[in-house]
């Protein structure tokens, strides 16, 4: 069963492309009848217990291969060996959903432009977009795939770096570069000394923001680096305060955070969590 | 005092940063203990041992994180350590460093699959790190061109995680580095270190001060730190310039913010009397 299983992973690194081919898609195909059949077969009960029983079985999986002692070298318990198999399975779910996303986009996107409803053009934008950098994104792959590799550069790849390299990191970065105006001036409106500890939550800030900077050294280079003094180097201060004061507070909230996330993951191991898993349809 | 139009405040900053920019005041750039740290990890892995960067990061941060990606490289091409680049999300990181690597490895005369390479972007963070600690050529198949991993000479004699000499995880996504430490750095004592955003590195001292991480660059000021150590002052060390002047306005803001604050308090006080 095992090796069955390893084997349907390392179809693609079959010799035969026209087998692979075949077989990737009769693999589809019967996904595609099987999630068909079971939506038809079961009712929303049926497919919460489903759910529910997948869920608990791969949560004990590994849970079990994780904590159930290992033995040899390199050390390995019953379980071990699955691990890599059930790890591709996930990989192939995440495949899954990743097609559920295109899907979800393309059906609200398309029915903006049928409509022609406002702003029906940034819907199309985003199919060219798309659509374009699916297709140089491939292509410039399957380029690298070509042994020997070609000497000059092909023009799909070109198309691709001017998609990606000039167009879309550019953009990305751009967007999150505007953050600093807004924290600019959100900072210089909100930020306000009405208590006492506001006051402390400044100062800390000040050393801190300084202490992260050059230009905190710069200013006080004065004190010797040597001296007793030296603790009052802003960025000595803005590191103490780092990791004496803010380290605790940190260890103590991701205990806190730790212990929420335990008692959150067995709710949903067990299925105990609600609104989840169809229980509002049923 | 507190009603600036907030156009004057984007100004001042736009012209605050191109000003840095043209002009850059050298500033002086003092590794910090956590840098060091990074360093000497690196230049302590033993040889015939991988690095792995995990280079978890995309454009949105790439003011910091690829400064401090590429001095990164640097260090391990210095020390002559081989070191393959791995992502897991977003998958945009491990396209963005494998041009760094390329970039930075004209300079050493490196050659890929030697001397470095790239594992491309995987799927599935825990499952991924629990199949790549029993069996990293299984696990992660083929490389970012697509070919076997097993076909790459670095890749000789490396099986499992205990042929990895240390993770260097770079990002600007919280929540990855709890999987690395929870399931590698634990339980097979594989030297973990990190370079994060400045935003979110206070969140992790506590895994530096208690030993799980050997360094961490911190933001923009990690990478510059580092870049001074490796001796190869590039973009972040520019980016301090910008950020020093652009900390010492906003500092500046606030406290003109919060004068006339006071001030218009003592006014009210003075009408109530």
């Amino acid at each position: 069963m095992r090796e069955a299983l390893q084997s349907l992973f390392l179809l693609r690194q079959a010799p035969n492309p026209t087998a692979l081919a075949i077989c990737l898609g009769l693999a589809l195909a019967a996904s595609v009848l099987l999630l068909y059949a079971l939506h038809r077969l079961l009712g929303p009960r049926g497919r919460r217990w489903l759910i529910a029983l997948v869920t608990f079985v791969g949560g004990l999986f590994f849970g079990l291969e994780w904590f159930y002692p290992a033995r040899g070298h390199p050390s390995k318990n019953f379980l071990t060996d699955w691990i890599e198999p059930v790890s591709n399975m996930l990989t192939v779910v995440g495949a899954f959903t990743v097609g559920l996303g295109i899907y979800s986009l393309s059906q609200v996107h398309g029915r903006n432009v049928r409509l022609r409803r406002p702003g029906w053009h940034n819907s199309l934008a985003f199919f060219i977009a798309m659509v374009a950098m699916f297709v140089f994104g491939l292509w410039e792959h399957y380029l690298h795939l070509r042994e020997p590799l070609p000497k000059l550069v092909p023009w799909p790849k070109g198309i691709y770096e001017i998609l990606f390299s000039g167009l879309f990191a550019p953009l990305q970065a751009a967007t999150f570069s505007l953050l600093a105006f807004y924290i600019a001036s959100a900072a210089y409106r909100a930020f306000r000394i009405r208590t006492a500890e506001a006051g402390l939550m400044m100062a800390a800030a000040f050393v801190v923001m300084l202490g992260q900077v050059p230009v905190g050294a710069w200013l006080t280079s004065a004190i010797p680096a040597a001296s007793g003094w030296s603790f009052f180097r802003l960025e000595k201060l803005g590191e103490w305060v780092l990791a004496w004061l803010n380290t605790p507070a940190q260890r103590a909230i991701t205990f806190g955070v730790a212990i929420g996330a335990l008692a959150m993951s067995l709710r949903v191991w067990l299925s105990l969590e609600r609104g989840t898993f169809f229980s509002e349809q049923s | 005092m507190q009603q600036i139009p907030r156009h004057y405040i984007y100004l001042l900053l736009a012209g605050v940063v191109v000003w840095q920019l043209l002009a850059p005041m050298p500033l002086p750039i003092s590794p910090s203990t956590a840098t060091r740290g990074l360093y000497e990890a690196i230049r302590a892995v033993p040889e015939g041992k991988l690095i792995i960067i995990s280079t978890d990061w995309d454009a949105s941060t790439q003011a910091e994180t690829w400064p401090q990606t590429e001095a990164v490289i640097h260090a391990c091409f210095q020390a002559r350590k081989r070191f393959v680049i791995m992502n897991m999300q977003p998958p945009m990181g491990v396209k963005l460093a494998n041009d760094i690597a390329l970039e930075v490895g004209k300079q050493y005369r490196a050659r890929y699959g030697v001397d470095w390479a790239n594992w491309g972007y995987k799927y599935g963070y825990g499952n991924v790190l629990m199949a790549m600690a029993k069996d990293i050529a299984k696990t992660i198949g083929d490389d970012f061109y697509g070919r076997p991993v097993t076909r790459l000479p670095l890749m000789q004699g490396v099986r499992s995680i205990r042929d990895i000499g240390l993770v260097v995880e770079v990002t600007g996504l919280a929540g990855v580095t709890e999987y690395w430490i929870g399931l590698i750095q634990g339980p097979y004592q594989v030297p973990f270190a990190a370079a994060y955003t400045a935003v979110m590195a206070p969140g992790y001292y506590p895994y530096l001060d208690s030993g799980q991480m050997k360094g961490m660059l911190v933001g923009a000021k990690g990478a510059a730190e580092m870049e001074a150590l490796v001796r190869s002052p590039g973009k972040a060390t520019t980016i301090m310039n910008v950020q020093s002047w652009a900390h010492l306005l906003i500092i500046a803001l606030i406290v003109v913010g919060n004068l006339g604050y006071l001030l218009a308090r003592g006014r009210r006080e003075e009408r109530r009397q």
